[in-house]
Order: structure tokens, then C-alpha cells, then sequence
């Protein structure tokens, strides 16, 4: 049943139109954010991925900066999503062998290696990783604890089936032997005569997101990698301190499983290092996870512990990055700038010494319980042949090549790269890259969508308002993992005795395909108007059994689960009767439950076809065009006279290409764009209505009817007036204003023999504690392009640290070869400036060389970096959204939500969302466009059927469950005084109905009367 | 149910546990699946968020018997719902200590943040509740006697 | 003999019959003087000539906020439930204010009870109210007829006795640890303010309590409640308790059994309490207002406590400050979690 036919090309009825399907490479986080986003719009996607299991680098992950999230957690749902999702189809196990054809009409040859379990029998118990007698290394926690030749790569694996590893399998490798996992199987899914298979898939287009490989620091030998067992690289670091890992979360050292108490990182292994890794540039990530690390194993050492941080510039440009650093500073982690050269095993037990010299070459010496190697990211060996088999370009860094305007298109039209493939960078940026790879790849299938896409139909439902409630109870025996350790008969017939229920049944596995269609006729020949299912976990088959109830014709919030495996059978191994008992408590509470379960509408709202983007940057236009193109209104709104905002001023980006042709190229695209309706010198007044429905109100009078609105407002540099001599002297300006001179006059240039930039002009500081990122690579850019004017200018940086972060760090060492001096200075030591006469002084004190220095120079540039704009709370206000500290609109979710708003159908990109470079911005536009697109391609969404309701007799007005929503999604209507809840907003938390005093906010079927008839039925007081 | 002696052998604490679907359910299930083993005490209730579950339901189940409570979300910042878990944060402090204060024993109401990936801290958080209500006896301070 | 109650009463009296008479205020909600000594009862004057019977004195115990959510609905025009409002403001209402009532009047402005912009607030500075039942017991319980007030005593007199009390030995408990005596929001202040005052053992009583050991205070609890016959006079009392229907009035579920057994009246107290965390000023009304001499005040002073000490913040102090239980910080205190250690906050509120 895995040989895909070819699909016959007359689905579609043009037979020139494109393919409705895409494939994904690569099953982490950027592959699974896209194969979501293209099948929430409308595409069929298969998702290939090369081991038994999705999830990638991010599911080995503890947790994850700045928020501290739990990796595994946020991810997981993210994984079932995509596991469950109609109309995607993961192919594990899976390797892409070419590629060919058009964009449009590519056939992509797949080989599906054998998992020798068959999936769709495993039902995860366990029980043959048991059995199996044969341990291997688990190179889910990178060989630091064991796992059997049969496994489950993790606890959260989608899809969650086991696989055999033909490297290891006794039987597999010798014939006749062992097989004690097809003998204990209980769903007989062991299949050892499994082979490898080929299919030919046909799509309209490719993402590529294989991801990254941590660089193997092994033969960098100072760090005692591979000799010295105490020094781990922090990929392995990571695993430690996993609960799920072999520490189970209590970090202890390798070597003799002590709790150390003194951790070194040390930053910039394999990365910034050309002469011993090969590889030049700086891995953006590593900066950050450190810090993170270090914080999070003190906080789990309860403080105890010395974390100490050797590094060369400490590079928090993102979000919320500086002030994590700022904290960690705060909490005791120790930062030496310096770069160690020898690590030593010291005299004492395990422990380590390092030797380095510090910033004023004083050599040191210290000692360590362990130390964690901060290894940079690279292009896995795996992705290169990919990249060489499909004819994908790669970069002098070995990273997939790209453009800085379109970021995730590769030099193959119609295949697309997103994540750390094309570059090192972080799981945002990442995630973000895989919406933008989404919006590419669906922009020119546009008229293909839902040609491909498969739709579940239901019966017509059962009206049950007026029955009284008749249960039926599904006990599960689920082979042996219930029934060997519950008296799975006992429960079925105490479950007949309960009041209310009509039916009751045990089964080997209720999941099983057999079992469910009977299931379905027992519903209808019972007249059941209830179902309970006594089995395994609602988070796993809620959906499956509901599914159940709908084809059986009645409503699917009629049901409820007893989980009496993973909370009873499992954990309770050693005590049947007592499991047994709890199983009846369980069945017990359910049934009390589910009697007062109401038929609840599976809501929708139609949806508005077309799209708001206001602002007219380079990021508003670049969203505007990415929904015109497949074919969606758009009304472009620009505050300002002329689009380009910020862009117009800009000279070249880091990549180093011309910025104002590409600028007069866009926007003439955009003005002639016959789906796009641009109003200049206009502003929002009002807005009104919710994702699908928006009403906005425009400056001009006009009012406008929107799905959805993508924010771009972008922002503005800070203008140090009155300050470093700013607006006093012509010869000091800030960035932008010197890359007008570029533009405009730069023959002005060529006679300054001396050229100052102070980075961080304004930035960094407890007025404006954010990093705005982009400024110290945008300063070099320019000091380059100084240098190209005038080879004989002396150029001096001062700097607090160099964050040319990424593949930018070229530009930094080509700064340095040509002679650009750099000066740190930190905020005990500020450069002072002064006028002198007509002639501006600088002085600074060289930290290195501990010395004054006094400059004069021709031109002073102050990179003063990024404000956000007043704009952001006036639009906030209106949309319902919500800002950050720093005065940026803030994401629903740092890591897995970077464009969208905690408010449905509302979208972000560009500055207004942080400081970042011009590539940055336009993959975040795609981006919005992309999230913006699930929305648009559908007739109507579904929104929550579980939402909050007011009984407006009872409530007061008073407004606390206002305060307590995270989505307004419940508001007092002026005209009553009284709550009244937006069910489209609604996500059903129920923090409405804890928060309100009069009892006046219920939440559908888990209401208090509900969960007290569970909690009543628990204790048998019913 | 036995509530009259504290000394009698049968008496097995009950305790309700209202855990938060997307985390601490989640690691209860992973609990599970790791086969962390705790004892059989507790009888778990699923709601949507930490931040669903209202002082008055903590009330009903001790009036209804429970000798024990447990509540677990997501840890702060990981909530699904964005903040529920903070609000429900500070009426859980004010609650707990309250009732507290008036002489319900420490240890009837319990809270913990327990993470998805925790399978074995549940355990062992259930393990420790469990204790600590055994210690107590059974809860007769809210209970009717009939 | 002039005192500064009677200063203030004769400035009430001014300032309410020139808002009644210019139609500034369509009612002016003050106390006058009870049927029995050392009584006072809430008083709307509507008419200017009404404005002579209102009263300032010591006994002026029950909280004016109380009744200023009905008497703003009263004032308006009458219209059907499902009528608009009315277009253009809506008729004022003048009322008097001390610092805890003030606070609750903010409270109710930040619960949508009442708009700040249809009040006439006369602040007044309380030097503390006396306990009517304190003074009785001074006097042995005996019957007392008439009542002197001077600056700093009382003069009380019955059937063969006279006796000169000092006026701070028998103010009420609340306004003896009270810390805000004047008010917050005002529009005219009515004689001098308060001296502020920052009381050492501010939370004595509640201090004590924790002291003791869970067994103590659950019988002290029950002791306190032992007596309450359910009448809800405390809760009729209260300015925060305005839901159309109480929850010991629910039926699906039902929260609280309607008896008088330990546990119902417990949770009935519990609740009560609860509700009011971080909304209550501690202005006593409650007690005032209890037949049963219960000290429920207690309740809603521990709940004050810990809110001052876990979040810093008090009731009412700020329009702008969100109530404690509206809002939260990302590093809020959770040392009430239970740990793997098995250290727990537990008897809390001892550290």
C-alpha cells in the first residue's frame, strides 16, 4: 500500500495546470512548519524525513531560549499535528534519490527503507524493546545511554512506532536466531521479510530542510574531545540535562556520574575558526545556548554551581537576547572574554584544567568539574549529497546558496530551502524561513490548490438533545498492556452496573481497525447517545474514537476517555488490584461526566478572500505581492507619501547587493499589481470583527472588508539629537544618513583620511537595553565600502562586541584584513567626543592595550540602531494584539509563532517585529503571507466548539473575566454591562470561568457542573 | 469509606489530581509510557489549563472527601494558553495559604508545575503527596458526617 | 462644644445642600442619626432642606460604598432592560468618603459598579469609628440612653450611671490597624487630613493566628463560626458583594449546603472571604453589620496579608493598578509548590 501510483495529471481539470502537491525533505522543526502550512492551504504534501521518526535537532533539545520553554513540549503538538493531518504524508525512513522535471510537474524518485514493524499494527507498547536482548548506543542522546536494537527514537515519536535497526537485529542478521519481539508482540506487527521500496512521487514543488549537524569537534584536539570523558559537547550537554535523558534531568558528569559543581563552555568550536575547523563563519546560535545552558543547569543545581563562559564577542542579537544575557549576568554566570587553548586532565579525580589568556594576554590557569563545548552548526554529510544529487547549489561556507531577496529559493527553480540548511540560525528564524519556503513553493501551484487534498465526510448527526443519556462503555484490553495487569472484565461488567449506561464491552485492541467500525455499529444498533473508552490516552486517540462517534452519526463531544493505561496499567504494575480499582473510579467518573456532555456545534466563520497589509516597506510590499500572486485582494495601506520606507535610504545589503534597484523593481510591481489596491497618505482608524471578518476603518473615510491583516509598519533609527556631537557637526551622521551619501554623493567621501564608527550608539543601555542586531554588520558593510572609496582611510570601530552574527562574519575578518582597526570599550568606558574648533575628537581607552587613544576624525558614524515606532500601540490597541517590553509587537510564541499575533487572522513582519536585515524581513513577509494564506485559501475555519458561554443573569460586569483572557475573546458590551464571549476568539481555556466570582462563565461540557460530577463520582458521593 | 479510623489498616488515601492538558496531563502519560511507578491514589481529572481550575472546585473535592488535592500545570512561560497558568498562580498562593490559615492541614492542597517532558517527576511528585496525605490521616475537616 | 465632628458634619451639610441645590448631584448619600444611641443610619438626601439631617459622628460604621452601585441606578431614568441608555451624561450622585470607602469606590470603578465621573466625592480624613459594643462592655452592658461625643471621649450616660470614656480605647478593631485613613479619591475634602499613619502590627491579629498550630486554628475557625446563623448580614454589608445571585444561593452545582453544620457555614465563610481577596479595605462593615459577634474581619485580613506581602500591592489604592487576582508578574513567589525534595511552603505565612 506504500507504492504511490502516479496520479493521473486529469485531476486537475486544465492538464497544463500544476501539481496540487509538494514535497518536504527533512522532518525537524522548519520541515514540519512547512508541510503544516502547505496542507492548511490547500496542498498535499509528503513530508520525507531520513530516520524512524519527525522531530529533528529540536526534540534532543532541554530547553529552549529565550523562554526558557520546554523543548519536547512545545514541539510535540506541533508533531502530532503533522502525524494526524489528512493530507500530509510522512514517509520515515525515507531518502530522496533525484529529483526531476519542472517546476510544476517534478517526479521525485523516494526510497523508503524498511522499519521491518509494521505501522499500522504497532500500538507502542513496548513490550518487544522489552524483550529484545540486544543494547546499542541510543543516538537520540548521541551514545550517552543504551536502547535496544528494536526502539522508539523518543517517548513523543511521531509517528509512534516502533522500527527494527537492521545494523544491530540478531534475527536480521542472522537468520533463525532470537526474534523474541515477534513472539511477544501482541499485535503481531513484527515483520522480519520487510524490504526497501521505491515510489515515484509527483509534486508542483520541493522545500528543502534537512537542517544541521553539530560540528564533530573530535579532531580538535586542545579540547581533549574524545580523550578526556568530562568534556561534552553541548548537543550531549543538552541530552544531560533532559528529563528525558539519561540523567533524567539531574545533570551528573559522564565519568563518574558526580554532580559537578564547575561547568566551563567554551564558545566558537567550529565556528569563526577557519584554520582548525574550516569554518570561517560564526554559527549564530551557540552564544545564546550557552548562556541558556549555563543558566539552566544552575537553576537545577539550585544555584550551586559555577557556570563560567569563555568566549571572543558574547552575540544576543535577537529578541529579547540581551536582556536573557543581562539576566544570566544577574544570576551569577561568570562571562571571560577569552579564548581557552588548552583544556588538561588535572590532577584531581576527572576534572579539567583549562589554560587561556585573558583579555590583556595574562595566561590563567582553572580548574573544572566538566566543560561543555559550544559546537557550531553545519550542513549534514547526508544534506550535501542531497544538494549534489538535485543540482542545489551550495556557498563557500557549504551552506545551501541563496539570495538576499529571495532567502529560501535555491538556484533550482521550484525548490526551495528553509532553516539552518542555507545558513546557521535559530529555531524562529528557522520556523519563519519554513512559512516563507510554504509560500514560495504554493505561489505559483496557486490554481492547483485542493486538487490533490483529501476531505473526510460525516452522516448526518442524531438529535440526542431529548434522550435520556444511554452510555457505552469500551473497555480495552490493549493486548496485554491493560489486561495484564487490570481485570479488564471485572471493569466491563462494573461499568454495566453504573447508572445511565446501556452497553458494555471489552476488547483486545478498541483501536484497531476492526474494532472501530464495529464500534461505529454498536453506536447506532445501541441508540447510544454517550461513549466512553476505557484504553490509553485521550491525547493520543481523542481524535480517532471521535471520529468514531461522528461516523456512527452523533456528535463528537459525546465522548469521553478513561485512560487506564498510561495513568493506571503502567504505573501501577506491581499492584492489580488496586489498578483495578482505579480503572472503575475512572470508568466511574467518566460516565458521571459524559452524561452531562452536550451535542456541541463544530464551528465556523466564512472568511473574507482578501487582505490588509499596512505598511509600505519593503516587508509590507513583499507580503502584499506573496497574496496577489495567488491570486488574493490586497489593500496596501502606506502612512507616507512614496512606498520603500526604511529601504529607500538603505545602500547595499550584507551580501552586498544594490538595494535601490531591487527597491525600484518591487515597487513597481506592486503599483501595478492589478490585485492590489494601494492607498498612500492613509492610516487605520478602526478596527472591528475577527480572523475570517475584519471591518477597518480608513483614514481616507473608506472602510474596508479584510480575512485577515498583516502588520509591517516597520520602524525607525534612533536619533541621538543634542549628543556625540549629532546635528552639531555636518561630519557626524548616523548609519542611514551615511548610506544616503553613498547613494547620493559618495565622491564626497573619498577625501576623509580618518573615518570613527561608534557601534552601540544608544543601544545596550538601561534606557534601551535591546541589541538591535544589524548594526554592527551594517557599520563594517559600510567602513568596506569606505575602504573601496579611499584604500588609504583609517578606520576605526569602536565596539562593545562584534555581532556579525551568521555567514556576516566574513565581513568582519575582510574588515580586519583590510586594516579597519577595532577598539572595545564597555559602559565603565565610553568613548568621549568632543569638538575642537571644526574638528571632532574622539577619545577612547583601548581596553586590550589598556591605553587612551585620541582620534580625530573626518566622519563620525554613530550606529544608533532601531526604535520601534509610537505606531505599534496605536495598531496594538486596534487589533487587539499585544506588544513587547522593548516597545515591538510581540508573537504569539518566540520559537514556534514568530509572525503570527496571539490574535487569529493578524500577522507581523519586518522591523516592527525586532531589528533584522533586509533578507530577514522579506523571508518574515512570505512568512505572513504564508500563515495568512491558510486562512484565506479556505471558504470558512473551524473555531473552537469548547469555548466559553456567559449566563448574562448571573454576571456582574465587573470585568475580571476580561483581565484574565489572553485572547479578548470575552469583553462587556457597553449596552448591557455585561460579559459576553466572542466564540471565534475563544481557544476555550476556561480561565474566564476560575476567574468569575458569580459562576455567571461556564465553559461547554467542562463546566463546574461537569468536572464536580467527576470529582464527586471520584470520591462515590454522587 | 472508612473516614472514622485513622488507624485502620483499609483506610488507602484518595486524592484528586486536576492536571492541565497540554503539560502535566502529558507527563502523567509519559510517566506512564516510562513506567515510573507511583502509588495508586490518585484519580485524575483532565481540564483544559491550570489556570480552569477555581478555588470553588478545590473546595467541592475536599467536601466531598478527598483527602488529598493536586493541581499541576505547565511551567510558567510554557502555558498553552499563553498565561492561564500565571493567573491560576496567584489564586492558588492566596488560596492555599488561606485555607491553611484557617486550619485545613498543609498538604490536603497541592500545586506543582510539570512539564510534558517530566514523566518521572510526576512520579515522584505523585509519590510525595501521596506520603505526605497518608501522614495526614483522613480529611475530616470538610467532610459532612452523616 | 465645637469638635472636629461637628466641624465636618457642618461642612457636609454645606457642601451637600449646594451640590443638591445646583443640581450638581441629584441625591447626596450620607449617614443620619439611628433610633438608638451610638447608631447612625445611611441617609440619601435628595432634596437641599434634606441636607440638615445628615449627621458626622464616631458611629458612622457602615461603608457608604455599599449602597452606591443601586443608588447610581436609581437616579437614572427609568428605562425597560432592553432599552438603551440614555443619550448624554447621566445624573450624578454625591457621597461621602474615607479612606477604606474610597478605596472600595475604587474598586467598584475598576469592577464597573460605579463611574467615577457621576460621583461627587466629599473626602474625609476618619480618625477611627467606635465599636458600639466595646462601649457597652466599658459599662458593664448596661442600658445606655444618651451619648456625649467630645474631642477625644465619650460621655455616656443611663438609668444611675455617667461615665467618661476615652475615645481611642474603643474604636474598632479594623480602624485601629488602619493605615489609610484618608482618602484616595476626592473631589472636596472635608475638614483636615488625617496624619498618615504606619502602624507597627498592623497585622497582629492575624500574626497570632499563624502562630498557632493548624489544630488551633482550625478550632478557633470553628469557634469563630460556631455561632453564625447564616443571615448574611456580613455579606449584605460588604461594598464588593454585588452578584445577582450569592453563590450560597446556586443550585447546578451547588457549592455550599444552605444549613448551619460546621462544614457548610465553613465553606460558606471560605468563599465569602475568598471573594473579596484583594478587593477588601478592610472598613469592617462586616463585623459591624454581624448580630453574632463573629470576627470574620480576620478572614479578609489574612487574605490583605498576604497579598500586601506575595504581590505588594493593596485594594484600592490605584484606579491604574490592576486588582491582585487580574493580573500577575512572570516572576511571581511559588514557594507554595510542592517539590521533589519534599520541602513545600507549608506552614506559610510564618516566614
Amino acid at each position: 500500500m506504500n507504492s504511490i501510483p502516479n496520479h493521473p495529471i486529469s485531476q486537475s481539470p486544465n492538464s497544463s495546470a500544476p501539481e496540487g502537491s509538494v514535497l518536504v525533505v527533512g522532518g525537524g522543526i522548519a520541515g514540519v512548519q512547512a508541510a503544516l502550512d502547505l496542507a492548511d492551504s490547500g496542498f498535499f504534501v509528503y513530508l520525507v524525513e531520513r530516520t524512524s521518526a519527525i522531530g529533528g535537532g529540536m526534540s534532543q533539545l532541554d530547553k529552549t531560549y529565550p523562554t526558557n520553554d520546554c523543548s519536547a513540549c512545545i514541539l510535540s503538538p506541533k508533531l502530532v499535528e503533522c502525524g494526524r493531518h489528512l493530507n500530509i504524508k510522512i514517509l520515515t525512513l525515507s531518502e530522496v534519490l533525484s529529483v526531476e522535471g519542472e517546476p510544476g510537474a517534478f517526479r521525485v524518485l523516494v526510497r523508503q527503507n524498511p522499519r521491518y514493524v509494521d505501522p499500522n499494527k504497532c500500538i507502542a507498547c513496548g513490550q518487544c524493546a522489552g524483550k529484545c536482548p540486544k543494547k546499542v548506543p541510543n543516538e537520540f542522546d548521541l551514545g550517552l545511554s543504551k536502547r535496544k536494537a528494536i526502539y522508539l527514537k523518543f517517548p513523543q515519536a511521531v509517528p509512534l512506532k516502533y522500527a527494527i535497526d537492521p545494523r544491530y537485529c540478531i534475527r536480521l542478521n542472522k537468520p533463525g536466531r532470537c526474534g523474541l519481539c515477534e513472539k511477544i508482540c501482541p499485535a503481531h506487527a513484527i515483520n522480519f521479510k520487510d524490504v526497501a521500496r521505491e515510489e515515484v512521487l509527483n509534486v508542483g514543488s520541493v522545500v528543502l530542510a534537512p537542517g544541521f549537524s553539530p560540528f564533530n569537534p573530535s579532531d580538535i584536539d586542545f579540547t581533549g574531545y574524545g580523550r578526556l570523558p568530562n568534556v561534552v559537547t553541548s548537543m550531549e550537554f543538552e541530552r544531560l540535562l533532559s528529563p528525558s535523558g539519561p540523567c533524567q534531568g539531574h545533570l551528573k558528569r559522564p565519568s563518574d556520574q558526580k554532580v559537578p559543581k564547575r561547568i566551563a563552555w567554551l564558545q566558537c568550536i567550529g565556528s569563526r575558526d577557519i584554520n582548525r575547523s574550516g569554518h570561517a563563519y560564526c554559527s549564530a546560535v551557540c552564544c545564546m545556548y550557552a548562556i541558556k545552558e549555563a543558566v539552566i543547569a544552575k537553576e537545577d543545581a539550585h544555584g550551586d554551581l559555577d557556570a563560567s563562559i569563555f568566549f571572543i564577542d558574547m552575540r544576543t542579537p535577537g529578541k529579547e537576547f540581551e536582556a536573557y544575557y543581562n539576566r544570566a549576568i544577574e544570576k551569577g554566570i561568570s562571562f571571560h572574554r577569552a579564548r581557552v587553548h588548552t583544556v588538561l586532565p588535572s590532577q584531581n579525580d576527572d576534572n579539567l584544567l583549562l589554560r587561556y589568556a585573558d583579555e590583556h594576554g595574562v595566561m590563567k590557569e582553572e580548574e573544572f568539574d566538566m566543560v561543555v563545548l559550544s559546537v557550531g552548526l553545519e550542513l549534514s554529510k547526508d544534506a550535501v549529497e542531497l544538494a549534489d544529487r538535485l543540482g542545489i547549489k551550495l556557498d563557500p561556507d557549504r551552506f545551501v546558496d541563496v539570495d538576499a531577496f529571495r532567502p529560501v529559493a535555491t538556484n533550482r527553480p521550484g525548490i526551495y530551502v528553509c532553516g539552518a540548511a542555507s545558513g546557521p540560525k535559530d529555531i524562529p528564524r528557522s520556523v519563519t524561513e519554513a512559512s516563507a519556503g510554504a509560500l514560495e513553493a504554493e505561489r505559483m501551484l496557486s490554481p492547483s490548490r485542493w486538487t490533490r487534498t483529501k476531505k473526510k465526510t460525516f452522516p448526518p448527526e442524531r438529535d440526542v438533545h431529548a434522550e435520556p443519556p444511554r452510555v457505552g462503555v469500551f473497555v480495552c484490553h490493549c493486548g496485554t498492556n491493560i489486561g495484564g495487569v487490570i481485570d479488564v472484565e471485572a471493569v466491563r461488567d462494573y461499568a454495566r452496573g453504573l447508572p445511565g449506561v446501556a452497553f458494555a464491552q471489552d476488547n483486545l485492541f478498541t483501536c484497531s481497525q476492526d474494532t472501530i467500525s464495529r464500534m461505529a455499529e454498536t453506536i447506532r444498533k445501541e441508540g447510544l447517545n454517550r461513549v466512553i473508552v476505557a484504553s490509553c490516552t485521550p491525547r493520543t486517540h481523542e481524535p480517532l474514537f471521535q471520529e468514531t462517534l461522528r461516523e456512527a452519526g452523533i456528535n463528537k463531544f459525546l465522548f469521553e476517555m478513561a485512560n487506564i493505561r498510561d495513568q493506571d496499567s503502567w504505573v501501577h504494575q506491581n499492584e492489580p488490584e488496586a489498578a483495578t480499582e482505579k480503572a472503575k473510579d475512572l470508568v466511574r467518573m467518566a460516565v458521571a461526566k459524559v452524561k452531562l456532555h452536550e451535542p456541541l456545534p463544530y464551528n465556523s466563520v466564512s472568511v473574507t478572500k482578501s487582505a490588509l497589509v499596512v505598511g509600505g516597506g519593503i516587508a509590507g510590499m513583499t507580503a502584499a505581492l506573496s497574496l496577489a500572486d495567488q491570486g488574493f485582494p490586497v489593500t496596501l495601506v502606506e502612512k507616507g507619501s512614496v512606498l520603500g520606507g526604511h529601504a529607500r535610504k538603505f545602500y547595499r545589503t550584507w551580501q552586498g547587493n544594490l538595494v535601490q534597484p531591487y527597491l525600484k523593481e518591487i515597487t513597481a510591481q506592486v503599483e501595478s499589481h492589478p490585485k492590489i489596491d494601494l492607498r498612500l497618505n492613509t492610516t487605520i482608524s478602526s478596527v472591528e470583527g475577527s480572523v475570517g471578518q475584519f471591518r477597518t476603518g480608513l483614514s481616507d473615510g473608506s472602510t474596508i472588508e479584510h480575512g485577515v491583516a498583516i502588520l509591517a509598519i516597520g520602524a525607525e533609527s534612533y536619533r541621538p539629537e543634542g549628543k556625540w556631537l549629532y546635528g552639531e557637526n555636518p561630519n557626524v551622521h548616523i548609519s542611514l544618513e551615511l548610506d544616503q551619501i553613498f547613494i547620493n554623493d559618495p565622491e564626497s567621501l573619498k577625501g576623509v583620511s580618518q573615518a570613527v564608527f561608534m557601534h552601540c550608539a544608544g543601544s545596550r543601555v538601561p534606557e534601551r537595553p535591546f541589541c538591535s542586531g544589524i548594526c554592527c554588520t551594517h557599520s563594517i558593510t559600510q567602513a568596506l565600502e569606505l575602504k573601496r572609496l579611499n584604500p588609504d582611510m583609517d578606520i576605526f570601530m569602536l565596539y562593545r562586541d562584534i555581532r556579525t552574527y551568521a555567514q556576516r562574519e566574513r565581513l568582519y575578518q575582510e574588515a580586519r584584513s583590510k586594516g579597519i582597526i577595532f577598539i572595545r570599550y564597555d559602559l565603565d568606558h565610553l568613548p568621549e567626543v568632543r569638538q575642537e574648533g571644526e574638528n571632532i575628537l574622539v577619545e577612547v581607552e583601548d581596553l586590550t592595550i589598556e591605553r587612551k587613544l585620541v582620534l580625530h576624525p573626518g566622519l563620525l558614524v554613530l550606529a544608533t540602531g532601531v526604535r520601534p515606532r509610537d505606531e505599534v500601540s496605536e495598531l496594538s490597541k486596534l487589533f487587539k494584539c499585544s506588544v513587547s517590553a522593548d516597545g515591538f509587537f510581540l508573537e504569539a510564541h518566540m520559537k514556534l509563532r514568530p509572525v503570527d499575533f496571539a490574535t487569529d487572522g493578524v500577522y507581523m513582519a519586518g522591523l516592527c517585529h525586532y531589528p533584522k536585515s533586509m533578507d530577514e524581513s522579506i523571508a518574515q513577509a512570505q512568512a505572513a503571507a504564508a500563515r495568512a494564506t491558510i486562512v484565506l485559501s479556505q471558504d470558512a475555519i473551524p473555531t473552537e466548539s469548547i469555548t466559553a458561554i456567559v449566563d448574562q443573569r448571573k454576571c456582574t460586569g465587573c470585568g475580571v473575566c476580561t483581565h484574565v483572557c489572553a485572547y479578548h475573546a470575552i469583553s462587556i458590551d457597553p449596552a448591557v454591562g455585561k460579559a459576553s464571549v466572542n466564540s471565534g476568539l475563544c481557544k476555550g481555556c476556561g480561565a474566564c470561568v476560575a476567574g468569575c466570582r458569580s459562576d455567571a462563565v461556564t465553559l461547554k461540557n467542562i463546566g463546574n457542573r461537569q468536572i464536580l460530577a467527576a470529582v464527586e463520582a471520584a470520591m462515590d458521593t454522587m | 469509606m472508612d473516614k472514622t479510623s485513622v488507624h485502620n489498616k483499609e483506610w488507602e488515601p484518595k486524592i484528586i489530581a486536576f492536571l492541565c492538558n497540554w503539560c502535566s496531563y502529558a507527563g502523567a502519560d509519559l510517566a506512564g509510557v516510562s513506567r515510573f511507578q507511583y502509588p495508586p491514589n490518585i484519580r485524575i481529572i483532565r481540564v483544559p489549563c491550570s489556570g480552569r481550575v477555581s478555588p470553588n472546585i478545590l473546595l467541592d473535592a475536599l467536601k466531598s472527601g478527598a483527602d488529598g488535592v493536586l493541581v499541576s500545570g505547565c511551567h510558567p512561560g510554557d502555558c498553552h494558553y499563553i498565561s492561564g497558568n500565571l493567573f491560576a498562580r496567584r489564586r492558588f498562593a492566596l488560596f492555599k495559604r488561606f485555607i491553611e490559615f484557617l486550619g485545613i492541614e498543609p498538604g490536603r492542597l497541592n500545586f506543582s508545575w510539570i512539564s510534558a517532558a517530566e514523566g518521572e517527576q510526576f512520579a515522584k511528585v505523585v509519590t510525595e503527596v501521596t506520603e505526605r496525605v497518608r501522614a495526614l490521616g483522613p480529611a475530616r475537616r470538610l467532610v459532612k458526617e452523616i | 462644644m465645637s469638635t472636629t465632628n461637628t466641624v465636618i458634619t457642618e461642612d457636609i451639610r454645606a457642601k451637600a445642600k449646594e451640590l443638591l441645590s445646583s443640581g450638581e448631584v441629584k441625591a447626596f448619600l450620607g449617614f443620619t442619626d439611628g433610633t438608638l444611641p451610638m447608631t447612625t443610619r445611611p441617609f440619601v438626601a435628595r432634596r437641599p432642606e434634606d441636607a440638615e439631617r445628615l449627621v458626622w459622628n464616631s458611629f458612622c460604621v457602615m461603608n457608604l460604598a455599599n449602597y452606591l452601585p443601586e443608588l447610581l441606578k436609581g437616579v437614572e431614568p427609568p428605562r425597560g432592560p432592553k432599552d438603551p441608555p440614555p443619550e448624554g451624561p447621566l445624573p450624578k450622585v454625591g457621597v461621602l468618603a474615607t479612606g477604606c470607602w474610597s478605596r472600595n469606590i475604587v474598586v467598584q470603578i475598576q469592577e464597573n459598579q460605579v463611574q467615577r465621573d457621576r460621583l461627587v466625592i466629599l473626602g474625609i480624613g476618619s480618625r477611627g469609628m467606635v465599636d458600639r459594643k466595646k462601649v457597652m462592655a466599658q459599662v458593664g452592658g448596661k442600658e445606655i440612653l444618651a451619648v456625649e461625643e467630645g474631642e477625644d471621649s465619650l460621655v455616656v450616660e443611663g438609668r444611675g450611671f455617667k461615665k467618661e470614656i476615652v475615645r481611642g480605647d474603643v474604636l474598632r478593631d479594623n480602624c485601629q490597624v488602619c493605615v489609610h485613613p484618608n482618602p484616595v479619591i476626592y473631589d472636596y475634602q472635608i475638614g483636615q487630613p488625617v496624619p498618615a499613619r504606619e502602624i507597627e502590627g498592623r497585622f497582629r491579629q492575624v500574626d497570632e493566628i499563624e502562630a498557632m498550630s493548624s489544630e488551633e486554628r482550625w478550632s478557633w475557625f470553628q469557634n469563630e463560626i460556631s455561632s453564625c446563623i447564616r443571615c448574611y448580614a456580613c455579606r449584605n454589608a460588604c461594598p464588593l458583594c454585588y452578584c445577582p445571585t450569592c453563590f450560597v444561593d446556586d443550585s447546578r452545582p451547588q457549592w455550599v449546603g444552605k444549613s448551619v453544620d460546621p462544614v457548610d457555614t465553613s465553606i460558606f465563610h471560605i468563599l465569602r472571604a475568598y471573594h473579596c481577596a484583594g478587593r477588601c479595605t478592610d472598613c469592617g462593615s462586616c463585623e459591624s453589620a454581624c448580630p453574632m459577634g463573629i470576627h470574620m474581619r480576620l478572614f479578609t485580613k489574612k487574605l490583605e496579608k498576604d497579598v500586601l506581602e506575595l504581590y505588594g500591592t493593596e485594594a484600592g489604592m490605584d484606579p491604574d493598578v490592576p486588582l491582585p487576582l487580574t493580573t500577575y508578574k512572570s516572576d511571581d513567589p511559588q514557594d507554595f509548590l510542592v517539590t521533589e525534595a519534599g520541602g513545600q511552603a507549608s506552614e506559610q505565612g510564618r516566614k
